[in-house]
């Protein structure tokens, strides 16, 4: 059962035009923005702190939906599971270009002898920041910036290692399976002292440093996830499509719609909690945020964000044949990327630019970037192993899986 | 016809050389013979404690609500702890039988019927302490919004209290549905066996005239998928609304985002601890460990680290953003609570919740039943002391230190909570007694899939290569 993915040309081409818009677009931006005054140089480094943080995020659930299926022994994703497993495996990329915008804007961007993103780099005598000063100072920052990246990027790696060796071992020998399963569980710990609490906050909590909410981590990772799913029914349909995955049935495409439409529910219930309570307390300290971004410039993000993340997805999933249609699925998979990306938007702009806000080419061009960014790396990956788990000890059970 | 088949790493859920006849034979026959003597002594311990509690209840109702130890700084005790530890408890159940079915996992067919059981008494035990905690109960309707001649007074519908009101009623009516409609196939099996005119006869009327057609079959699978998806935002919502009763006000230790989520794993986490040490009993007093067997057991125990893991983020979470937030109201609401008089409550609370769980890391420890039984409890203690802390400590240093006070509850308070325990053992041994303690339909329906001696026979399909795997299946398709 070996089945090989040869990366077609037009894919490699569509991975080199969307990367050519991406380069031209910095370039341009370069030149411009860099050059213009001082909210556009803040867009400049803004949007490549958004795209890149975004981008290494949504990857990164590829690992954890890897750990967490294998924790709980999902059959399943195994017809797929390479697809999270290459997607995975380049984690190290995108968050190693993260880790270089952030660390150029902590340590290069200034504006006036002032950081516009991270205001906490330069606290004057803000005694509040002063205050942060033992979590927010440019140490701290880069030190849990390398460990999160590098252990994501680590574990990416390994698991998709793992799955390859699996291939050569003995028929129905569950050693890797096992080993698999304890790195998943240590994989969580990490993850669950990364993502799920402090890496959100000093990545991006701390572009607007004197607000805060507990929630925010697990808001930013409800993001994450259900991106991250959407993602990978991405791939998914795209290689079904060029007649690959051949275990790969409607059940398979059934699960991964019905992760999309639990978890778009699921960020609604955080992202609403976080709002209500904020809200109804009322106290300034807090709805300073939402003020800015219900009531202020960015009221039009605010409510597309809500439309496109929960009420779209919500209806057009919500019947059964829906979340069977390779249709259905692969438009809300890039609504949801879309949708998530622009909930990243205005997460991280309002702090920085107030009122100066753009979505045009700078935003869009860099996002086409990434994107072929994504697709030229995970095509690589994918190529260079077989698409089928082979010898995978729950190979059978996916073959007949029903959903 | 789709294969009867699972990997060989999945140890089996039901132990032993087991038929369909064997089972029921296991399941329903405790239900037929008379109970043993730890029963009867089990049983009527619980009713005295029952009706301590009602006389504990009686007193305050008599004499006011200030007989318990609540005061004006503290005015939310015992009570509402309990009632927040006994719906958190309510929870386990609905998240096996909803969300566990949506997610397809099937050895919750072995604990699923006992652990609904559990969360309906645990939910009419968490209801009486709002209830009383009104004081004038005689007032209570006043919560319902229905057409009145009391002019302007009319339910708060700004208020979660009242959301409270709501969402508990609502979550309590589908999950007694849901457990009673997955109980109506088992019942008609005991009507079906019954010696007795009285039991065929009670039985008979409990069982609403299955047959069990196909048809039946088909509405009731239909029916528990409905029901699911209707319960599992249910098991979101009620411990949501509860955490909103703290996090809408603008008391530091109890206003924080993070409270919603939170609360909902605490549940999950307090909830599975309770069904451990439920059925870690039952299975042995009814010998039932075929089907609740040691890996029952400890995909519980991987929910409780997991559970557990989520909650200590979420206490580690709160605790650096009272540091964080660099707002002194927060951060002295924290060191009242880890270094004030009630120092111990808080300790108490990360011990229990936080660090003791961490042993199940070991898959030792998972599987140890003695093990598993005492950390059921230690986990109870804990999950009673984080109500206790986010209530008491919360409140008991008021911004004004002239209003500081202490709290202490006072035997009618104590009573009372002793009362909820007499009612949900009472319920519970008469459950144990007269209902199938396991969905007896449901593991038949897994047995050929997951029964140890069916899973001996798969070592044929184990051989096969997947080519020839993937063309059979083609075929039967």
């Amino acid at each position: 059962m070996n089945e090989r993915f040869e990366i077609p040309g037009s894919l490699k081409r569509t991975s080199m035009i969307l990367l050519g818009i991406g380069i031209v677009t910095l370039v341009l931006g370069i030149a411009l923005l860099l050059g213009g005054d001082s909210y556009d140089k803040t867009r400049f480094w803004a949007v490549l702190l958004h795209n890149s943080v975004f981008f290494t995020l949504i990857t990164t659930a590829s690992v954890f939906i890897q750990a967490a299926s294998s924790l709980a022994q999902g059959g399943w994703i195994v017809a797929y599971r390479r697809v999270p497993e290459a997607i995975g495996a380049n984690v190290w990329l995108f968050g190693l270009i993260a880790a270089i915008v952030m660390f150029l804007i902590v340590f290069v961007f200034r504006i006036d002898g002032k950081n516009p993103i991270y205001e906490w780099v330069t606290p004057g005598n803000d005694a509040a920041l002063m205050h942060k000063k033992p979590f927010l100072n440019p140490g701290m920052f880069v030190g849990l910036t390398l460990v999160t990246v590098g252990l994501w990027a680590f574990f990416g790696w390994k698991f998709r290692a793992l799955s390859i060796a699996q291939e050569s071992a003995p028929k129905n020998n569950a050693k890797i399976y096992w080993t698999f399963f304890r790195l998943s569980g240590v994989f969580l710990l990490i993850y669950a002292l990364t993502q799920m609490s402090t890496t959100p906050w000093m990545w991006i909590m701390s572009v607007q440093p004197h607000w805060y909410s507990t929630m925010f981590s697990w808001y930013t990772w409800a993001s994450a996830f259900v991106s991250g799913m959407s993602l990978i029914l991405l791939w998914v349909v795209y290689l079904k499509n060029q007649g690959k995955l051949e275990l790969v049935t409607k059940e398979h495409i059934h699960d991964l719609g019905k992760f999309m439409f639990a978890f778009t529910i699921f960020w609604t219930y955080v992202w609403f909690c976080q709002y209500m309570l904020i809200w109804y307390a009322n106290i300034p300290e807090e709805t300073v945020a939402f003020k800015l971004r219900q009531q202020g410039p960015y009221s039009i993000i605010f409510y597309a964000n809500f439309i496109i993340n929960f009420i779209m997805p919500f209806l057009i999933l919500m019947a059964r044949p829906s979340k069977r249609n390779y249709f259905t699925v692969t438009f809300i998979a890039m609504l949801i990327i879309f949708g998530h990306w622009l909930d990243f938007y205005q997460m991280i702009m309002p702090g920085p630019l107030g009122e100066h806000w753009h979505l045009g080419w700078f935003e869009m061009g860099i996002f086409a970037g990434f994107v072929g960014i994504l697709i030229f790396s995970v095509s690589r990956t994918l190529a260079s192993a077989s698409l089928v788990a082979q010898n995978n000890i729950l190979l059978k059970e996916t073959i007949i899986h029903i959903s | 016809m789709h294969l009867k088949y699972e990997s060989f790493v999945r140890e089996p859920l039901v132990d032993g050389d087991k038929s369909y006849r064997q089972i029921s034979e296991d399941i329903i026959s405790p239900i037929e013979k008379k109970p043993g003597r730890m029963w009867y002594v089990g049983f009527f311990f619980s009713l005295a404690l029952l009706a301590f509690g009602v006389f504990s209840v009686t007193w305050e109702v008599y004499w006011g609500i200030g007989v318990w130890g609540i005061n004006r700084t503290v005015g939310w005790g015992w009570d509402i702890t309990n009632f927040v530890w006994w719906i958190g408890i309510g929870h386990a159940g609905t998240l096996i039988s909803a969300i566990l079915l949506l997610f397809r996992q099937s050895w919750r067919t072995g604990v699923n019927r006992a652990a609904e059981a559990m969360t309906i008494f645990a939910v009419m035990c968490a209801g009486q302490f709002p209830i009383f905690h009104m004081g004038r109960v005689w007032d209570g309707f006043f919560v319902l919004p229905y057409p009145n001649s009391r002019g302007p007074l009319w339910p708060n519908f700004n208020s979660a209290l009242l959301w409270d009101v709501f969402a508990i009623s609502t979550y309590f009516t589908v999950s007694l549905l849901f457990w009673y409609s997955g109980l109506i196939p088992d019942f008609a099996l005991v009507r079906d066996r019954a010696k007795t005119k009285l039991r065929k006869l009670l039985y008979g009327i409990g069982s609403f005239g299955w047959t069990g057609t196909a048809k039946n079959w088909q509405r009731h699978e239909m029916l528990a998928l409905v029901l699911a998806g209707l319960s599992t935002p249910l098991v979101l919502s009620v411990h949501t609304i509860v955490s909103f009763d703290f996090a809408t006000s603008v008391i530091p230790g109890w206003h924080t985002t993070i409270f919603p989520p939170y609360f909902v794993a605490g549940a999950v986490f307090s909830g599975f601890a309770m069904v451990q040490t439920l059925l870690v009993i039952t299975r042995k007093i009814l010998h039932l460990e075929d089907y609740i067997t040691i890996g029952h057991l400890e995909a519980m125990n991987k929910v409780i680290v997991l559970t557990g893991s989520i909650v200590g983020t979420a206490y580690l979470t709160e605790l650096f953003m009272s540091w964080y937030s660099a707002n002194q109201y927060e951060a002295g609401a924290f060191k009242w609570r880890i270094m004030g008089p009630y120092w111990w409550s808080y300790w108490a609370m990360m011990t229990c919740n936080v660090v003791s769980p961490q042993l199940f890391w070991f898959k030792k420890l998972r599987r140890n039943v003695v093990f598993t039984f005492i950390m059921s409890i230690v986990v109870n203690i804990g999950m009673w002391f984080e109500r206790f802390v986010i209530i008491v400590t919360s409140l008991y240093r008021d911004y004004i230190p002239g209003s500081w006070s202490y709290y202490s509850p006072t035997w009618p308070e104590v009573g009372f909570y002793l009362g909820t325990f007499g009612l949900f053992f009472t319920c519970y041994f008469l459950f144990a007694k007269y209902f199938p303690v396991i969905a007896v339909a449901e593991i038949k329906f897994i047995l050929k899939t997951s029964g140890e001696n069916y899973k001996r026979k798969m070592d044929v399909i184990e051989e096969k290569p997947v080519e020839e795997f993937v063309l059979e299946q083609a075929e039967h398709h």
